[in-house]
């Protein structure tokens, strides 16, 4: 366990010496604007670039939690101006990966990712594409290095961010593989991988639809599905069942602390579906009426578990326990090469919780964004690749990256 | 084409009415229609997709004829997967510029690793340069190619043939690596896989013990007992309801089944879930054997409603017994007595140790891959494409 180890302890009172700044207090709600030079430093440490764009785009925000952001906003407001609206400062270390030019791998992915219906691989994609456009290597070696830097400090930028970093993997694969690039002009080259980058959208809208189509079979009618969080994926799913005239109610958890459930149930109730919202305490509670679990996934790992937004894994477990089928539905673009072997043994994405009232600073939080799902407590994958078992998964990324 | 019809007709009745016995005789008779059919077919400008047209026609017909037999669709599948294939191959040698009256043996093993790059379901690989391959040289095929795609796809269904005929010695010669000196086997119902698997473990004197579970209502395990105890194998007959009360002094449970599913679940003569839960809870080793024509693409998504079949009532009850509460014209017209006899049972994949099929021992979650590897993802859902 790394919050045990007497190296964690060390680093932390290292790292609590250096931003004497930052007081503990801060840590049960700041942070819709992390102190900036923390975000350019350490990364890591800081509050999950991942989750906070989650949270914006999917998340129900309360007024008292919105006015102590502002709060939180205006307090921070002199010492970074680079701040964007959305409360996310842009660093511009794309300086040193893209060869000191104007052009920042990091601005344009966040750029694209401020559109709520593109997924972060495809964000990813697009920006990597951008420094194919804005390249100016000769060779394909010399932009296959231009590329891995780009990829590099996308990935560094933000460590929480699964699908950003298996979208890098997967397009420098894509790049790297000789076979995608039989062509002797080296501009044909670059453009048809710029082709392909900028129909990675469309792949990956695709791919839902794939997955929606596929599942279909699997939602009968009369069914009742619980659903935790937000995803994309699974909202597809349920659409096309509500278009495909099947009857089935969902139960939504509320997905604290950004409450993607309300805003699922929202969109829910929109399709005319019977929706019944649950507080996350009370998954156990309504298991037994539960014909199967849907959940998306922020990233598929090697082992074929899934790591998810929190509290999936324990309503995996109640389902599990209660012998109910848990379906996972993820494009296949989110499959990564991660193995966690326990739940902390991942980089920590934090993520601010709002409880209502001001916690004592004596008080730890956990502000952990997300939880890892082992592969038994699963019961199958939706992926554009097809029905898949957990193990599956790690057939494929084998196959990938051997 | 007219025998074509009435070959079709014919088992389409004989599968609708139930007549056939067994998983393997309606294996082996799909793949001997699709056999005459393939070779019936009249040449034309597109041979492979006129074949599949030809052959998946004349499969949504069977599969509709008796949806229960998932072993007529497997095969059907087979064939489309072999055509497809065979399709490829010839096109990849197109492709080489290699003149394509070579001679077949050479010419498959230069063109396995094209062919295998062309027939690969959908990956993580192909998902960046998705929809290049198919624009490759559909117009290079000609009338010799056509006819070399014809004996090659009838050569390669005869392999099929073969196959499905010698899948129970295959499996068979595993057994003595799987059953040990004084162990005690138990096996429920009746089924020939099983049959020759327990005879060819008694070669090199190997002495063991069975306990056949009888197999209600259709009591086949009878008739397996008695042929065991012919060969001289020691013998003990068991009621159903006894399987728990045994299966503390059993080594190994051995099973034949219906079809095995995609997720690694088997579907099995009705009783078999029992005889799995009492395997798990004494931590017996549940072992599953079954041809590769068993193994179904098609995943169980509510098994117990989509994949079974009611039985007639007279396997339970002698007609005249209870025939006055059963009858609709008494009373209020409701019969009191319902009969239900269902035909089968789902065994979910964590309760089967190992399968033994003629391709040797696999896990439960390995089937998928054994699955990618016989059918092409186009063919999993026959009916949709009739539709689009």
């Amino acid at each position: 366990m790394w919050w045990r180890s007497p190296s964690f302890i060390l680093d932390r009172q290292q790292q609590q010496e250096q931003n004497d700044s930052v007081p503990p207090e801060s840590l049960f709600l700041t942070s819709a604007a992390p102190s900036m030079a923390d975000s350019l430093q350490n990364p890591k440490s800081n509050i999950s670039a991942y989750y906070q764009t989650r949270a914006a785009h999917h998340g129900v925000v309360t007024s008292d939690w919105l006015a102590q952001a502002q709060a939180a906003v205006g307090r921070h407001s002199d010492d970074d101006d680079s701040s964007e609206s959305d409360g996310r400062a842009v660093p511009t270390v794309g300086g040193d990966g893209v060869s000191g030019k104007a052009f920042s791998v990091i601005e344009e992915f966040n750029n694209w990712r401020k559109q709520p219906d593109l997924a972060e691989a495809v964000a990813a994609i697009r920006a990597l594409a951008a420094v194919i456009r804005a390249s100016q290597a000769t060779t394909m070696m010399e932009l296959e290095i231009e590329l891995k830097k780009a990829s590099d400090s996308l990935k560094s930028w933000d460590t929480t961010s699964i699908s950003l970093t298996a979208g890098c993997d997967l397009f420098m694969r894509y790049v790297t593989r000789t076979s995608a690039l039989e062509y002797e002009d080296f501009n044909s080259a670059k453009s048809r991988l710029i082709e392909r980058a900028e129909k990675f959208g469309e792949i990956s809208c695709k791919a839902r639809r794939i997955i929606a189509m596929l599942s279909q079979d699997f939602i009968f009618d009369g069914c009742t599905i619980l659903v935790h969080g937000f995803s994309r994926v699974v909202l597809e799913v349920l659409k096309t069942a509500a278009q495909n005239k099947k009857l089935f109610r969902v139960f939504c958890t509320e997905g604290r602390p950004d409450r993607t459930g309300l805003r699922l149930s929202n969109e829910l109730a929109k399709l005319d579906v019977p929706v019944k919202l649950l507080i996350d305490s009370a998954v156990a509670y309504t298991m037994d009426e539960v014909d199967m679990v849907f959940v998306g996934a922020d990233g598929v790992v090697e082992s074929g578990g899934i790591i998810n937004m929190m509290g999936t894994y324990q309503i995996a477990l109640v389902a599990h326990g209660m012998n109910k089928p848990v379906y996972v539905a993820a494009e296949s673009y989110k499959f990564a090469r991660l193995y966690p072997l326990d739940q902390k043994d991942m980089a920590p994405a934090l993520r601010p919780i709002d409880f209502g009232v001001p916690i004592p600073s004596k008080v730890e939080v956990e502000t952990s964004a997300r939880d890892y799902t082992p592969p038994q407590y699963l019961t199958l994958l939706f992926t554009d690749l097809g029905v898949l078992t957990p193990s599956v998964v790690s057939d494929e990324l084998i196959q990938l990256y051997l | 084409m007219q025998d074509i019809q009435a070959l079709v007709n014919e088992l389409v009745y004989k599968l609708r009415k139930r007549k056939m016995e067994g998983s393997d005789t309606s294996a082996q008779l799909t793949v001997e229609l699709l056999r005459s059919v393939i070779s019936q077919q009249k040449m034309s400008e597109n041979q492979a997709a006129s074949l599949i047209e030809a052959v998946r026609e004349i499969g949504v017909k069977l599969i509709a004829a008796n949806p229960v037999e998932l072993a007529v669709g497997n095969i059907v599948r087979r064939v489309l997967h072999i055509i497809r294939e065979e399709e490829l191959s010839l096109m990849a040698k197109a492709v080489q510029g290699m003149g394509v009256d070579d001679e077949h043996n050479n010419g498959v093993k230069d063109n396995d690793h094209v062919a295998k790059i062309l027939t690969r379901s959908p990956s993580l690989h192909s998902l960046l340069d998705s929809a290049k391959t198919s624009s490759n040289s559909k117009g290079k095929a000609d009338k010799i190619a056509n006819l070399k795609l014809k004996n090659n796809v009838l050569e390669a269904v005869n392999y099929l043939i073969e196959d499905i005929k010698i899948c129970h010695e295959q499996i068979a010669e595993q057994a003595l690596e799987l059953i040990h000196q004084n162990e005690v086997v138990l096996t429920f119902g009746r089924s020939r896989t099983v049959k020759n698997f327990l005879l060819a473990a008694t070669k090199k004197n190997r002495s063991f013990q069975v306990f056949v579970a009888e197999g209600a209502p259709k009591y086949q395990g009878h008739v397996l007992a008695k042929e065991l105890a012919a060969k001289e194998i020691q013998t003990t007959l068991i009621a159903d309801s006894a399987v728990f009360a045994m299966i503390s002094r059993v080594n190994m449970v051995i099973v034949g089944v219906h079809a095995v599913m995609a997720n690694g679940g088997v579907i099995g003569p009705v009783g078999l879930n029992m005889v799995a839960l009492a395997a798990k809870r004494h931590a017996v080793p549940f072992v599953v054997v079954a041809g590769s024509h068993k193994l179904c693409p098609l995943y169980p998504n509510n098994p117990e409603v989509l994949l079974n079949e009611m039985r007639s009532p007279s396997e339970l009850l002698d007609f005249g017994e209870f025939s006055d509460c059963m009858d609709h014209g008494i009373g209020n017209g409701a019969p009191l007595l319902h009969v239900a006899n269902p035909a089968f049972d789902y065994v979910p994949p964590e309760l089967v140790s190992l399968f033994i099929t003629d391709m040797g021992g696999h896990n439960p979650s390995f089937i998928h891959q054994l699955i990618s590897e016989h059918y092409s993802a186009d063919d999993f859902n026959l009916q949709q494409h009739t539709a689009s």
